[in-house]
Formats: C-alpha cells, sequence, structure tokens
C-alpha cells in the first residue's frame, strides 16, 4: 500500500469513529495492520484524529452525549485490536492521570467520556470509577506516582468531599495537578477548595490537563 | 394588613388570585432532615417524619407550598432495580445500585410494575395522605417520561440505543408513559383529580445529555400524550421540572399540554425571562437560584441573586414562585436560607385588592 | 419567619433591664460560638481562630434567630492552660466543640514555681480575642471580655485533678494558682479598658470547676469565694459597670454562700444551668437578672417541641424574677443542636415572652 493509500486508510478510520461504526472500525484497524501501518499511528491519526472531531462537533453542538458514548464505543473497538501491537516503551504516554467520581456521587457519564477523550490524548490512565472512597484516591497517587488526579462531582452535597480529597492529595504529592469537573462547579469554586484546575467538559479537560502538565514540567 | 397564610398564599396562587408576596416553592429536601438532626434518609424512607421535618423546616423559613415526596432517581426501584438510601457525609439522595434492564434481552419481558406496592410507592402514598390531611397540594412527585426510561436501563444504554435500537428505546419509554398514567390515575381515584398536582423532574432530558432533535423524537411525545391523558383525567395543573440547560427544548416545551395552569420550574441555566417568553402564558413560572451559590456563595451574593430573579418573575403573566433551580445542597448554611427569606421579604411585596 | 416585631431594639431592652425597667419582651441570649459558624458555612474552629469569621457569622445568626447580643463572644479571652505556657488544639473532626488541651503548663509542685505571669497582650489567644473586641466596638456592641473564675482557671493551669487534689493537701499551691490567675486577668482587662473604655466593656465570668459535682461549698467558700470579692472589688476599681456571671453546673449548695458575700454589682446578670431551678435563683439573688436555663443536652437531642415547652416553663418562672430575666441555654449553645430547636427557643420567646 502506498503512502497515498495508507492516508486514505487513516481517514476512512477516522470516519468510522466519528460515524459511530463500532463494527467497522475493528475492521479497519485489522486492515491497517494487514496494511503495515504502525498501530502506534493507527491509533494516533484515526482513531484519536476521530476522537478530536468528535469534541469538536461536541463543542459545536452538533454532537451530544448519546453520539459521544457511541463515537467512544467504535474507538474502544479499534483500541482493542491495536493495543497488543503497539511496541512497548517506545512511545511515551502524553501523561499519567488518576480519575473517579467522588465518594457519594455515582454520576460517571460525564467522568466515562473524560476518560474518553483522555484515552484518544494517550495517557495512561487509572479509572477508579464513581463513589470512589477518598482515601482510595491518595493511596493510588502514591501507587502511580501519577501528574493529574481528576474529580468528578454532579451533586452539591458530593462535590463537598473535594476539598477533603484535595488536601488529601496535596499531603502524598504536592506537585500532583489536581482538576475538578461536574456540574455544580465552576473555576471560582475550584479555586477556592484548593484544585489546580476546572474544565467544564472532557474536551476542555484534556486541554487543561495537558496544558498544567507542560507548565509544570 | 395581616400577611397571608402559607396555605392562602399557595391557594391564591393556583387560583390565579393576588398574593401578598413571591411564594417559596420548596425544593427542600435533605437540608431538612439537617435542620432537625436527622439522617438524611429519613426524608425517602420514613413519610411521617420526612412530612414533619419539611413542615417544621418550612415554617422556620418562611417556605410555602408544603412537603413534597420524590427523588430523581425514581423508577429504578419500581421496576425491579435497587437503589441505595443516602448514607454518609456526601450522599444527598437515593441512587441506583442495579437497574431493572441491564441488557436488550431485557427489555421485552419487562412489565409494568404495581402501582400499590412497588418501590417508593407506598411510602409517596402515606406522605400524599398527609399532604391531604394538612391540606397541602398532593404533589406525587415522578421522574419525567425520559428521565424513568433513564432510570430504568440507566442513561447511557438509554442514548445508545435511541441511535442504534431506537424500538428498544421506545419500548422502555412506552412503559414509563403507562407507569406514570397508572400512577396518576390511582392517585386521583384516591384523592380526587382537583387536590393531585402530578410532579415531573426530566434531568435526563437536558441538553448536556441529548440534543435539541433527541427531545423532540424520544421525549416530546411521550410529554404530550401524558399530559392529554391527565388532562383527561380533570387534572387541573401539573408541574414539570425543566431541570438543566433545557434552553434549546424550550419551544417543544411549549407543546406539552399542563392542565388549566401548568407549573414549569427551572434550573439557573434558563433565564426566567426566556422561560416567560416561552412558556409564561401556559404555567406558573417557578426559579431558579444556582444550588452551588446557595450553598457557597457570600450572603450579599445570595440576596442580589435572589433580587434578579424575583424581580424577573414578577412579570410572568400567570404567576411566579421563587426556587432554587434545583434541590437545595442538604449542607447549605442556615443563615443563606435565611437570606433567601430576607430577599423574598424585601423584594417579594404583591399588590393585594 | 413571620412573628411579631419587636418594640425596642436590642440596646433598649438590655439597658431597660440594667435600669430596672420593664423591657418590650424576654430578651433572647444564646453563649454561642461554633453553631453560628456551621450556621453560616464555616467550621467550628473557625469560631475560635478567625475572629472576622467569628464575628460575622455571631451577627448574622443573631438577626436570624432574633437573640440579643448577651453575651457575645468568641472563646475565652483568657485561658490558663494557653496563657500560662500549656499546649492547646483547636476542635476536629465531627465530634469536638471547644478547644482541647493536650498538654498543661503544670504538671509537678515545682512548675507552680516557675510560673510567671503570661504577657497580656501576647498570650493565648488573647490576640485573637482583641481583634473579636475591636469588631464589637466598631459595630457597637459591648465590648465583651470573657475569663473564667480564678478558681477554674488556676485548675486548667494544673489539670482539674491535680489541683483539686492540692486544695486538700497542698493548699498554698492553689493559692499561688489563684493570685497568678486573678493577676492575669486584671492585666488583660486593664488593656481592654484602655483600649475600649470602662464603659464600654462587660465582664463575663463562668466558674464550672466550682460546680458541686466536683467541689463542696467548703472549697468555694476557702479557695474561690476571696477571689470573687477581690476581682468584683477591682472590677469596680477600673469603672466597668456591667458583669454577668455563668453560674456552671450544679451550684445548688454554693448558692448561699453566693447569695451573702454578693460581690457583684448590682444588677448583673448571673446565668444558671438547668441544675438550678430559675425560681430558687431569684429568690437568692433578687437584686440580679437572672439568666437561663434550659439544658444545652436536651437542645441538642430533643424534639423541638420539648424545647419550646421547657422555654415556655422558664419564661413563665424567669418573667417573675424581680431583678429581670433573660431567656438562654443553661451552658453554651450546642455546636451540634438541630437549627429547629434553637428556632424553637425563639418561637418560644414570641409566643409567650412579651411584657405587655
Amino acid at each position: 500500500m502506498d503512502v497515498a493509500q495508507k492516508a486514505a486508510l487513516l481517514k476512512q478510520l477516522h470516519d468510522a469513529v466519528v460515524d459511530m461504526d463500532e463494527e467497522k472500525t475493528p475492521r479497519l484497524c485489522q486492515e491497517a495492520l494487514a496494511a503495515g501501518i504502525d498501530a502506534y499511528t493507527a491509533i494516533m491519526e484515526g482513531l484519536a484524529a476521530g476522537m478530536d472531531t468528535v469534541g469538536r462537533f461536541y463543542e459545536e453542538k452538533e454532537y451530544f452525549v448519546p453520539e459521544l458514548l457511541l463515537c467512544s464505543d467504535a474507538m474502544y473497538a479499534g483500541l482493542e485490536v491495536l493495543r497488543p501491537h503497539v511496541k512497548v516503551g517506545e512511545h511515551a504516554a502524553a501523561g499519567k492521570i488518576i480519575m473517579g467520581v467522588v465518594e457519594g456521587d455515582i454520576h460517571d457519564i460525564g467522568k466515562t467520556l473524560v476518560k474518553t477523550m483522555f484515552e484518544a490524548a494517550g495517557w495512561e490512565i487509572h479509572d477508579l470509577g464513581k463513589d470512589v472512597k477518598l482515601e482510595r484516591f491518595a493511596e493510588t497517587l502514591r501507587d502511580t506516582a501519577a501528574d493529574v488526579v481528576a474529580l468528578s462531582a454532579l451533586m452539591t452535597t458530593s462535590m463537598m468531599a473535594m476539598p477533603k480529597a484535595i488536601d488529601m492529595l496535596k499531603a502524598v504529592s504536592p506537585d500532583v495537578i489536581v482538576l475538578v469537573g461536574g456540574a455544580p462547579l465552576n473555576a471560582e469554586i475550584a479555586e477556592r477548595y484548593g484544585a489546580d484546575g476546572y474544565a467544564p467538559d472532557a474536551i476542555a479537560a484534556v486541554e487543561t490537563a495537558t496544558r498544567l502538565v507542560t507548565k509544570a514540567a | 394588613m395581616h400577611p397571608m397564610t402559607s396555605r392562602e398564599r399557595t391557594k391564591a396562587i393556583l387560583a390565579e388570585k393576588p398574593v401578598d408576596r413571591i411564594p417559596h416553592f420548596p425544593f427542600i429536601l435533605g437540608f431538612c432532615a439537617r435542620n432537625l438532626g436527622l439522617p438524611i434518609t429519613t426524608i425517602y424512607r420514613d413519610a411521617e417524619k420526612s412530612f414533619a421535618a419539611q413542615q417544621m423546616t418550612f415554617e422556620q423559613y418562611g417556605v410555602d407550598w408544603g412537603p413534597i415526596y420524590g427523588y430523581a432517581s425514581y423508577g429504578t426501584w419500581e421496576f425491579g432495580g435497587e437503589i441505595e438510601m443516602p448514607s454518609g457525609n456526601y450522599q444527598q439522595a437515593p441512587a441506583h445500585k442495579s437497574f431493572p434492564v441491564k441488557t436488550e434481552a431485557d427489555v421485552d419481558p419487562l412489565g409494568l410494575p404495581d402501582v400499590r406496592t412497588a418501590g417508593c410507592l407506598p411510602i409517596a402514598m402515606a406522605f400524599s395522605r398527609l399532604q391531604e390531611s394538612h391540606g397541602t397540594p398532593i404533589s406525587v412527585v415522578l421522574g419525567g417520561n425520559f428521565t424513568i426510561a433513564g432510570n430504568i436501563c440507566a442513561v447511557e444504554k438509554l442514548c445508545r440505543w435511541m441511535i442504534k435500537k431506537p424500538e428498544l428505546a421506545h419500548r422502555i419509554l412506552r412503559l414509563a408513559t403507562d407507569h406514570i398514567l397508572q400512577i396518576v390515575g390511582h392517585w386521583v381515584d384516591t384523592f380526587g383529580a382537583d387536590r393531585v398536582i402530578p410532579q415531573f423532574w426530566e434531568p435526563l432530558a437536558a441538553n448536556r445529555i441529548i440534543s435539541p432533535r433527541q427531545f423532540k423524537q424520544f421525549v416530546l411525545p411521550y410529554l404530550v400524550e401524558t399530559g392529554e391523558r391527565i388532562r383527561e383525567l380533570g387534572v387541573r395543573h401539573v408541574l414539570h421540572h425543566i431541570c438543566g440547560d433545557q434552553n434549546a427544548n424550550l419551544p417543544f416545551w411549549a407543546e406539552v399540554p399542563m392542565g388549566e395552569l401548568g407549573l414549569c420550574s427551572f434550573g439557573e441555566e434558563i433565564d426566567i425571562e426566556r422561560a416567560i417568553e416561552v412558556l409564561g402564558e401556559k404555567a406558573i413560572m417557578i426559579g431558579n437560584v444556582d444550588p452551588s451559590l446557595l450553598l457557597t456563595g457570600t450572603p450579599d451574593a445570595i440576596y442580589e441573586r435572589c433580587r434578579q430573579a424575583i424581580e424577573k418573575g414578577k412579570r410572568a403573566p400567570r404567576g411566579f414562585m421563587f426556587s432554587a433551580g434545583c434541590e437545595l445542597p442538604p449542607e447549605t448554611p442556615g443563615y443563606h436560607l435565611h437570606v433567601v427569606q430576607k430577599a423574598l421579604d424585601r423584594f417579594g411585596a404583591m399588590q393585594q385588592p | 419567619m413571620h412573628l411579631k416585631q419587636d418594640r425596642m431594639t436590642s440596646r433598649e431592652r438590655m439597658n431597660a433591664l440594667f435600669s430596672g425597667q420593664v423591657p418590650d419582651r424576654v430578651p433572647l441570649g444564646a453563649m454561642s460560638t461554633g453553631f453560628n459558624t456551621r450556621n453560616a458555612g464555616h467550621t467550628v474552629a473557625d469560631a475560635y481562630k478567625d475572629p472576622e469569621k467569628s464575628f460575622t457569622a455571631m451577627q448574622w445568626t443573631t438577626e436570624q434567630y432574633g437573640w440579643d447580643p448577651i453575651p457575645q463572644y468568641a472563646g475565652h479571652t483568657v485561658l490558663g492552660a494557653w496563657d500560662f505556657g500549656g499546649k492547646v488544639r483547636m476542635p476536629q473532626g465531627e465530634y469536638e466543640g471547644a478547644l482541647v488541651v493536650t498538654e498543661y503548663p503544670v504538671k509537678t509542685e515545682q512548675d507552680v514555681e516557675k510560673l510567671v505571669l503570661p504577657d497580656p497582650r501576647t498570650a493565648g489567644r488573647i490576640p485573637e480575642a482583641l481583634r473579636f473586641a475591636r469588631l464589637q466596638a466598631d459595630n457597637d456592641l459591648p465590648v465583651y471580655f470573657f475569663s473564667r473564675s480564678p478558681f477554674t482557671m488556676a485548675a486548667n493551669i494544673a489539670g482539674i485533678d491535680r489541683f483539686l487534689r492540692w486544695t486538700m493537701k497542698r493548699t498554698e499551691l492553689c493559692e499561688h494558682l489563684l493570685r497568678l490567675s486573678l493577676d492575669h486577668i486584671f492585666n488583660v482587662l486593664a488593656i481592654w479598658v484602655d483600649t475600649f473604655g470602662a464603659h464600654r466593656v462587660f465582664a463575663w465570668m463562668s466558674s464550672p470547676t466550682e460546680s458541686n459535682q466536683l467541689v463542696s461549698p467548703r472549697i468555694v467558700k476557702k479557695f474561690a469565694l476571696p477571689y470573687h470579692i477581690e476581682y468584683h472589688r477591682r472590677l469596680g476599681e477600673l469603672g466597668v459597670k456591667r458583669f454577668g456571671f455563668h453560674i456552671c453546673g450544679e451550684q445548688n449548695l454554693n448558692l448561699p454562700l453566693l447569695a451573702e458575700a454578693c460581690p457583684w454589682a448590682h444588677p448583673s446578670v448571673l446565668s444558671f444551668g438547668h441544675e438550678v431551678d430559675l425560681e430558687t435563683a431569684a429568690q437568692h439573688f433578687p437584686r440580679d437578672i437572672i439568666f437561663g436555663n434550659i439544658e444545652p443536652a436536651v437542645i441538642q437531642t430533643g424534639t423541638p417541641e420539648t424545647v419550646y415547652a421547657l422555654c415556655r416553663a422558664a419564661i413563665e418562672k424567669g418573667r417573675q424574677a424581680p431583678g429581670g430575666f433573660i431567656l438562654g441555654p443553661g451552658c453554651g449553645l450546642p455546636v451540634a443542636a438541630p437549627p429547629v430547636n434553637v428556632y424553637a427557643m425563639t418561637r418560644a420567646v414570641h409566643d409567650f415572652g412579651w411584657y405587655v
């Protein structure tokens, strides 16, 4: 397959993600591997590129949550095919992030979407799920030395757990970057809570995390 | 001139008669438990204690309307799933533990629950009997059709099926709608159509989750059907809590029958002026100070925000009630609710005849 | 709340009481610190360590519940253990409502001799108390000065169990600690008077260690009473006119002693716990304003109906007191009191507390 054909295949992969095609995406991934396209290249220029477009559609209010969920299903189906073929150690993760919905809160759609976008952006992710006891965030940080911890809450009650969680995290690692997000939060509350950043949606979350990690480096 | 009692004020606004001041509509549940030093779970488990806690708190803070019973996760338990009552320091309402529908194969066999015995309905009925005996509105609170559907199969699944398997989404929405109608029918049979005011909370239909196009396709038809059938029962007022950012859905809400005089409550995401433009001719407007502000804001900021909401809402042609934009956080400092009361006393006066 | 409107301001009400006139209604005092800061969205610890937050929370809560500012303080001005070099920490967690002594300045008999009078400007939390007092002055409120009694303070320096043993075995050590306590109180009080003027200062004292649950009237007579007498002599010399005394806990056996000595100017405010019947208090102190006496444990754990009924009964008894009456808790308002119970006290005053 020549360069142009490979580029076209990657574009098809991108389109399959954007079109929410959970059957076609892994099939195209197989084709990409068979054509000799490097697995990492297929992830970044096919799947992740597709999610970038999805993110833009979401910002422009063309895509909403249902579309995002299905696009992420397609992306994950493709990742399942490609990941085993990525050469270990050859490509550094963009960053390492722990994420979870704080104790007392079981609403995790937002966190799921955030995870998808970080996955697409090449981060190593430690997803603790929902209703996560505050101590578990701190323990996981200790175990993983992550760059960023992202806390999510949908309820005004559960968001009150965040200041305590942030104190616990900073006690483990004063340099860790803590991001918060969720419907009842805003930049002002985030700052008051001691967070390093706030993101109103999944797309902004990746941008903010990347900016803060780069600044700290 | 003597101030009206809370009951007089509520009765007057529903009859479109003058009120002495803007009523304060309660979106205040877990806060009442905290106010009495009780666990939040009391509000949802114990009809008598819940009613008493709300009633005492409303008297303390000058809140009108009357106690209500309900929560946003309604539907999960009733259709055979499990919920968890709030516990610990950070939970404010019942939450899903497991959904009745976990796979596509679970959808077809799903049947309608018995409205006398399913889930929280016995507690809700006991609560409504207290509403009746105390002369407060009998406002049975349920999720809206779409929210109940999301509580049956998990909203992520519903979202996926809307696009990939719309027939499954419609089947669940059909069940949710029939369930709602059975409950309202049961309440009407028990208390009379003129006493019952159904309340529907629709947080899952917010544009943070679905598009207006999806609202039109999957939410609106069921809301319209429900509204029409409830009207046929003789119910005069229906309350919809249009939760979250539903600005793009507002024109569709205008098509939903809400009785002779509906009630629409909004979150802070919707400007009351815009809501009045779209829905003011068909409903009492209710709203809409940001609960986060009530929890964490300064008293001055809260007072000012209340003033703005009251000044805007007063222009609603068919009436306005002040409210938090969603449930008042249980940990809201008591002084903040006192500031709300002060703002209502200061800015909420209305001309009496 | 939509209750009857007051016909006097708080100041007019208190002035009426202090001049022997009948106020519009029974005043309502609260003796509240951590409840206020929690009501305002802060922590209990903020009541003690942040004078500005504590003051603001106090005014807001006073406004909300219709309290009169009697007394208003954010913790003690002078503290035995802390001021004399011990260690104290702020309340933590969900079960602590007050400062906690973690190390006493005096652990042995030898430590007593080494004690020196603390710096009256910088010891303990005096700087924070002064900031709080300035806020009171700037806001046209009485400037409170809150100490424990010399006996209680002395016990706080050495630890109660050690001190009480010494009242039996080493009385000279007790006398030394009592002397230091009284002198330190007045060193700091002098600063209050210099800064704000004697006419603005309202001295308030509590005496929990003199309770008969701990000591006999004989011990009170021997060790506590002489220092009460000297305290009031010196208070008079400073020109401070207003005094409040929280006679804390079970002190029925001490009442005759205190009534006979009556060293304070009249009227003073005498605050009693639920252990002392209000009628008994009024009989012993007919020239003073009786304050009390709703049991804090009931405010915390009872129903609003129970609190309301207790308040009603207290108002009906207390308003007969010839020297005047203020409704309030029998000791500090519990930080975890359900707000609806605190509101029940307000409701009771508005339902039953009017004089005309």
